[in-house]
């Protein structure tokens, strides 16, 4: 009936699960990583904001190049570059329709890339950038960035949920999936399942949140019984906690770097300028 | 009477929204430097009273507070649940949840760095020292074990440098090893520190190995403190509070002697004072006929193992061969990580190994999905709230029949809802219900499925004496229901009244396959598997018995015979 079952390690549940442990946690290394975590937030402010100074496409290519490159040095991991790639492609394909079937032409398409390289720029930045950081050293520098020390832990504390979430999902969409029985047969394109299996991730919405939402009363208490809200209104918790932040020579090169290449961008821009008509 | 660390006077707490008090009018007094062990049933109001102590009690839960709780001086009233938490350090029994940050050092030096002491560093490695876990400092919190987790977490109270400690329940969410090691640690900073240690326990044995008072709770108020000999002597009070006397203290009032021993060995010795032994082997007990039975399941050459963080396989069942047979009641048994859980979840079909092969009723596993495969055979999580999917338990037991369009179903949940004794409980949500109904309610999830092989993982972890009692008993009913059973654990006293063949896993091996009398006589093995056989067991060992007995009742038996010849 079917292909004899195999353990697969890829696109699996559980694959999902270690690669957004190594994503959040940045375990894979990469330039960024050894930054200060303040430094990576303004080279991240910094390139996420050039594009939208410019109409000219040139400019724009040049800053798209600039992020393919951070990606690269940051190491990003095949689960969210695939998702961004996939994400990206869909957009562009649905432009071509778009343009098609409202009776636009090329230069239609052509205008909305714009806006979409742009967006692409800016997730390519946020990409390399909060690849690079762990929740720790997010938190630690928007509290140093003067953020309220309650959006700094929250930062830190939904990372921690984060495997614990996805846990409790595989858990629930196992249960399912050995006590439901699925449809006997798969339909056009194998569409009962796929009506299958989207009516149990909304069926799985409510046991999760019910069960998590149980064992997070434990961690309220513990949080309060550690002076989580006490650090709150007393600073001295926060010194102690953003005195291990740095800047340091790598910080600045990168930086600099970074500038000059999206100087070098406008300047393209300006020699060779490509504008929609 | 000297120096109080702990008074509370005239207390009476009600919790916002409930009918009647959780505790009423409580007078206590714990000494500084003391180790209390808190006893009760199920809502007698033991873990609200602990909760007074650091304030959470009526700073957090705010209810109708009456009367006085005076800690280390400071009236909790007219205090906050941070600065006393300084003074009393709280370790959950749902631990895990206990840990908030990321890496093990992080989770420690935590509550420091709130408070803002600039010795945090110190106090961290203090900490962690104290707990022998300065090896795991840069760890991740979910990639420990039980054991270790609790150890954070017990840590991370220590950083605060507390005059007290509240564990609730350590014996509930470990292994006994690792529960020995939690009292051995306490102990050691109870002698070491002065840290006055309280803990909520159901289990007699480590009450009375560990504790020095005991604390008897009924119906939100005290019902005595006692020095722990004073104490454990009123067996009879204390069963009915749900608190069945050690099986060493049990096993000596059989013989008529009324003192009380703390330990295995000191029992053996007041047997021998009152010129009890064990001199002639008894009847030797016959091992059941090997016949030749059905084969249920089987693994062939079965390896596999899981991709880390880091991307390496680390493999968990290493190339292993078993049968199991009809009518077989199988253990396995082995440390964490021992592969317990993982070959049940081959066997049940959820996964498939990466090398060799399983059979479930001569069908290889590979051939069909898991949702088949769940037909004939049914593995109940150990956690028993990760099976509930549906608001009622009685949606619960139905979803598997039902989607099957089994035209029997009303019949077959009535049925076995009345089994498990919840047919009372069976429209309330079983995330409300107590633990030992849980785990009854999950058992009926199983028998739903109707499955040659039932496969149980901890079935009785994290459960007060008497609801262990009930599963043990329950499960023991069962074996007419199914061809075959299989339980994980690390619960002795199940393996010893339950099982008629252990397997022990050491590091995805099998390390030893036979009857659970054979495994507690064999020193060695207990020692490779980390195992801490019964004490009646150990009793008998220690006299000199063979074979060696497994129940109360056996060790009972085997000494009278041998009385009446002396």
């Amino acid at each position: 009936m079917s292909v004899a079952r195999k353990q697969r390690d890829v696109l699996s549940v559980e694959w999902i699960k270690l690669e957004l442990i190594r994503t959040a946690y940045s375990t894979r290394g990469g330039l960024f990583a050894a930054m200060d975590p303040r430094a990576v937030l303004g080279w991240y402010l910094m390139l996420a904001l050039a594009p939208w100074f410019t109409h000219n496409l040139t400019t724009i290519g040049s800053l798209f190049f600039i992020g393919v490159l951070s990606v690269a040095f940051a190491r990003v991991g095949p689960l969210v570059l695939g998702l961004f790639v996939i994400g990206l492609g869909f957009e562009l394909i649905y432009l071509v329709l778009a343009a098609t079937v409202f009776g636009g032409d090329f230069m239609t398409f052509v205008a909305l890339t714009e806006v979409t390289a742009k967006i692409g720029v800016v997730s390519l930045a946020s990409l390399a950038a909060f690849v690079s950081l762990d929740p720790e050293k997010l938190s630690d520098a928007l509290l140093a960035l003067r953020c309220p020390p309650t959006i700094a832990f929250a930062v830190s504390y939904g990372y921690r949920m984060m495997p614990i979430l996805v846990e409790e999902f595989s858990t629930v969409m196992e249960g399912y999936r050995l006590r439901q029985l699925p449809p006997a047969k798969a339909g056009l394109l194998g569409w009962r399942h796929l009506a299958h299996w989207a009516t149990l991730v909304v069926k799985a919405f409510y046991p999760i949140f019910l069960n998590t939402a149980k064992s997070v009363r434990t961690t309220v208490e513990a949080l309060e019984a550690r002076g989580f809200t006490f650090a709150t209104i007393d600073k001295r918790g926060r010194r102690i906690r953003i005195a291990g932040l740095r800047y340091g020579w790598l910080d600045l090169a990168v930086v600099l770097a970074t500038a000059g290449l999206i100087a070098a961008s406008f300047a393209a821009g300006a020699q060779w300028p490509i504008h929609r008509v | 009477m000297t120096d109080p660390v702990i008074e509370v006077r005239d207390l009476s707490f009600r919790y916002p929204g409930a009918a009647r008090d959780t505790l009423r009018n409580v007078n206590l007094t714990i000494e500084r430097g003391g180790f209390v062990a808190i006893v009760g049933g199920n809502g007698s109001g033991k873990t609200t009273l602990c909760k007074t102590f650091n304030g959470l009690v009526p700073h957090y839960w705010s209810g109708e507070f009456a009367g006085a709780v005076v800690v280390s001086g400071q009236d909790t009233w007219a205090s906050s649940v941070a600065r006393l938490s300084w003074t009393v350090g709280y370790v959950y029994q749902d631990f895990q949840n206990q840990l908030v940050r990321p890496t093990v050092r992080d989770e420690v030096g935590f509550g420091p760095i709130n408070f803002g002491f600039d010795d945090h560093a110190v106090r961290t490695a203090e900490a962690l020292e104290a707990v022998g876990i300065s090896h795991l400092a840069d760890r991740f919190v979910w990639q420990l074990s039980g054991g270790q987790a609790h150890r954070v977490a017990l840590a991370s109270v220590l950083a605060l440098r507390p005059e007290v400690i509240v564990v609730d329940e350590p014996v509930a969410e470990l292994d006994p090893v690792a529960a020995h090691d939690v009292y051995e640690c306490l102990t050691t900073l109870n002698r070491e520190r002065g840290i006055t240690v309280i803990t909520i326990e159901h289990h007699a044995e480590f009450i009375a190995q560990y504790a020095r008072s005991v604390l008897l709770m009924s119906d939100g108020a005290p019902v005595w403190h006692l020095p722990a000999r004073e104490a454990l002597a009123r067996s009879g009070e204390l069963a009915e509070h749900g608190i069945p006397a050690p099986q060493v203290v049990d096993a000596l009032s059989r013989m008529g002697i009324d003192d009380v021993a703390r330990g295995v060995t000191e029992a053996a010795d007041l047997l021998r004072a009152s010129c009890i032994e064990a001199r002639d082997p008894a009847a030797p007990i016959l091992a059941p006929q090997e016949q030749q039975r059905r084969v249920v399941a089987e693994a062939r050459s079965v390896t596999h193992g899981f991709r880390s963080v880091s991307g390496e396989i680390e493999p968990v069942i290493r190339d292993l061969d078993l049968k199991l047979h009809e009518g077989d009641r199988v253990a396995f048994i082995g440390g964490n990580g021992a592969g317990k859980t993982t070959l049940m979840r081959l066997f049940a079909g959820i996964q498939v190994p990466r090398s060799g092969d399983l059979f479930l009723t001569g069908e290889n596993t590979r051939s069909k999905r898991a949702g088949r495969l769940a037909e004939r055979a049914a593995y109940l999580y150990q956690h028993p709230e990760r099976m509930f999917l549906k608001p009622s338990v009685r949606d619960d037991v139905e979803l598997f029949p039902r989607s099957r369009r089994d035209p029997e179903t009303d019949e077959i949940v009535a049925r076995i809802l009345e089994r498990v004794r919840l047919t009372d409980l069976a429209d309330r949500d079983g995330r409300t219900l107590s633990g030992g109904q849980q785990r009854r309610a999950t058992l009926a999830i199983g028998l739903a499925m109707r499955p040659d092989l039932l496969l149980l993982d901890e079935p009785t972890a994290s459960l007060d004496v008497a609801s262990r009692d009930d599963v043990t008993a329950m499960l023991t009913e069962l074996s007419g229901q199914i061809s075959c059973a299989v339980i994980a654990t690390h619960d002795m006293h199940l393996v010893a009244e339950w099982a008629s063949r252990v397997i022990a896993l050491d590091g995805g091996r099998i390390i030893a396959d036979c009857p659970p009398r054979e495994l507690f006589a064999d020193g060695a093995l207990l020692e490779a598997s980390r195992l801490v056989p019964p004490q009646v067991v150990q009793l008998g060992k220690e006299l000199g018995m063979d074979p060696l007995p497994l129940t109360v009742a056996e060790f009972e038996a085997h000494l009278t015979t041998t009385g009446a010849r002396a």
